[in-house]
């Protein structure tokens, strides 16, 4: 009984030291973006799938901070703040229908104008954009934000429209898709700048976990988008 | 006991075989808790209560394993453990050193519904599914109306409109008994609180539950009791409201409970809360009231630091308490 006590005493103390000794660098880690009801959610946002399975990416696991420096420079802004760590673990929805993959639905977390929001795209297998869909959004503009109306102007987009876009800015450098997104409440700007630039780094994300980059040829070093 | 975890973890870890990317997921957390009590006029090493498991110093972890087919997911199991420090039995000369079991689950997505066995929360009021593991601010669950996590089974099912969960437990709350005991509980809720903002849920929970505080018996036998329950909650920009009510009977006599706790939350991605919350309810034939306000700073994205002041009027005790959390993910 002795034993098992100092056993456990000891546990504690290397468990604590353990924690102290840890480099100041892994004292940043984060928690996901899931779906808050995955059955309900990929039913919806996918009509006509049956299944789907849950992944997890992280920047850490996939290139640390080389990994991270190439995916900032393709957004165009650097990764800020508590829900951009290198370590976020991101929940990645593969999508079936049957055995037959059609494909994906991801989210992540952006700040908002009151606190963070949540941004999915649900993607086919060539990264085109099918459906939008907030999750979190607690902004007094969220009914009009939500509206699929405004979802409806992401479809048919793709990362290559998203290179335009000027995230620290708001501005799109040439003709594209996103350009013609208008926000619903000239109000709601941050949050709409916000989803903006949750999709183009949704949208980098998947490129580099799922689609193996093949967007990355219409991106130049400089924020200047290839033709 | 310890061994069989750590070995179904690790036979796990190595079954997992996502297409890309991991099935699973491992956290890290420990937790400094100390503050001060007026009326026992000495430093303390809790939140709530010195026998109640939360919040006391600890570490611990929190494991999540996904399972899926060809076809997609078809089940997930959780486990999440703590190794707390308990004060309180210094005096009784027990071990100070507890193991603390929370989430030991594994869910079964039936297509019907998610069925789960194993010990989580049951389906009465905010704690099923307000996640308070890592707070001070404690829902009704935590005043003996309902339980954080109980063991047994149940059903979860999830609408356009809302959901729909029923279980059938132990009613032992943290300990596993089989003593004559069981509880069935019940919740419909209307609303998705991550899309609308809103969740109202209405609640039912019957049986004979072992009345525990954390893992101690406070009572020898099971009691019957019976609870009507209802909560609300609602985000409007950067204010959260929660509000849980209790009505019934409990050891044979009847009772009442009503909690409100009001949010505010500050600076860039919510950094900064700020939260109020008085607890009123009926027990015999006493009423008591607890009023408390917190603070919460997120310092980094792992590292929370939290406050709490609290008026315990059942004991007319002034507390003041102090929390470091820690959430790693490791895994």
């Amino acid at each position: 009984m002795l034993g098992i006590a100092i056993m456990k005493k000891i546990s504690l103390m290397v468990a604590v030291a353990a924690i102290l000794v840890l480099p100041a660098r892994l004292l940043f880690a984060a928690v996901g973006c899931d779906l808050n009801d995955p059955d309900r959610d990929v039913a919806r946002l996918f009509p006509g799938s049956t299944g789907y399975k849950t992944n997890y990416v992280g920047l850490d696991q996939r290139g640390g901070p080389a990994l991270l420096a190439q995916i900032e420079e393709r957004l165009g802004d650097k990764f800020q703040g508590l829900f951009e760590t290198i370590d976020v673990p991101y929940t990645l929805y593969e999508v079936f229908k049957g055995k037959e993959k059609i494909g994906y639905i991801h989210g992540v977390n952006q700040k908002g104008q009151y606190g963070g929001i949540q941004v999915f795209v649900v993607l086919d297998l060539e990264g085109v954009i099918r459906n939008f869909y907030f999750q979190k959004l607690t902004s007094r503009y969220g009914k009009e934000l939500r509206d699929p109306k405004f979802g409806e102007q992401f479809v048919g987009l793709t990362l290559k429209d998203f290179y335009n876009y000027d995230v620290q800015t708001g501005r799109a450098s040439g003709p594209s898709g996103v350009e013609k997104i208008k926000n619903p409440v000239p109000e709601a700007e941050p949050d709409f700048k916000a989803a903006l630039r949750g999709t183009k780094k949704n949208l980098i994300l998947v490129d580099e976990f799922i689609l193996g980059n093949k967007y990355l040829q219409y991106h130049k070093a400089g924020g200047e988008q290839k033709k | 006991m310890s061994r069989i975890i750590v070995a179904v973890v690790l036979v796990l870890l190595v079954s997992a075989s996502p297409a890309f990317g991991k099935s699973y997921l491992l956290y890290l957390e420990a937790q400094g808790v100390g503050g001060y009590s007026w009326e026992n006029d000495e430093a303390i090493y809790y939140s709530m209560n010195p026998v109640d498991v939360m919040q006391k110093p600890s570490v611990g972890f929190d494991y999540l394993q996904r399972f899926s087919s060809e076809k997609g997911d078809w089940g997930s199991f959780a486990l999440q453990m703590r190794l707390a420090y308990n004060e309180a039995y210094r005096a009784t000369g027990e071990d100070e050193f507890q193991v603390q079991l929370y989430n030991a689950f594994f869910k079964y997505k039936a297509g019907f519904a998610d069925l789960w066995i194993g010990h989580s929360r049951i389906a009465f009021g905010l704690a099923s599914y307000l996640d308070s593991h890592a707070l001070l601010l404690q829902p009704l669950a935590m005043y003996g109306y309902g339980y954080d996590r109980d063991w047994g089974v149940g059903a979860t099912r999830d609408f356009d409109w809302g959901n729909v969960s029923i279980a059938y437990s132990t009613g032992s709350g943290m300990p596993l008994e089989f003593d004559g005991n069981y509880l069935v509980s019940a919740r419909a809720s209307y609303g998705v609180l991550s899309r609308d903002n809103y969740n109202i849920g209405f609640s039912s929970t019957y049986g004979k539950p072992i009345e525990t505080i954390g893992y101690e018996k406070i009572m020898p036998d099971p009691t019957k009791t019976f609870l009507m329950g209802a909560d609300f909650t609602y985000f409007w920009n950067n204010i959260e409201n929660r509000f849980e009510a209790a009505a019934g009977e409990k050891m044979d006599e009847d009772t009442y409970a009503f909690l409100w706790r009001i949010g505010v939350n500050f600076l860039d991605e919510d950094r900064l809360k700020l939260e109020a919350q008085p607890v009123y309810w009926k027990s015999g034939d006493d009423w008591f009231y607890e009023i408390s306000g917190g603070v919460s700073y997120k310092l980094t994205s792992d590292i929370t630091l939290r406050g709490m002041y609290t008026y315990d009027g059942q004991m007319n005790d002034n507390r003041i308490v102090f929390q470091i959390y820690w959430y790693y993910k490791l895994l």
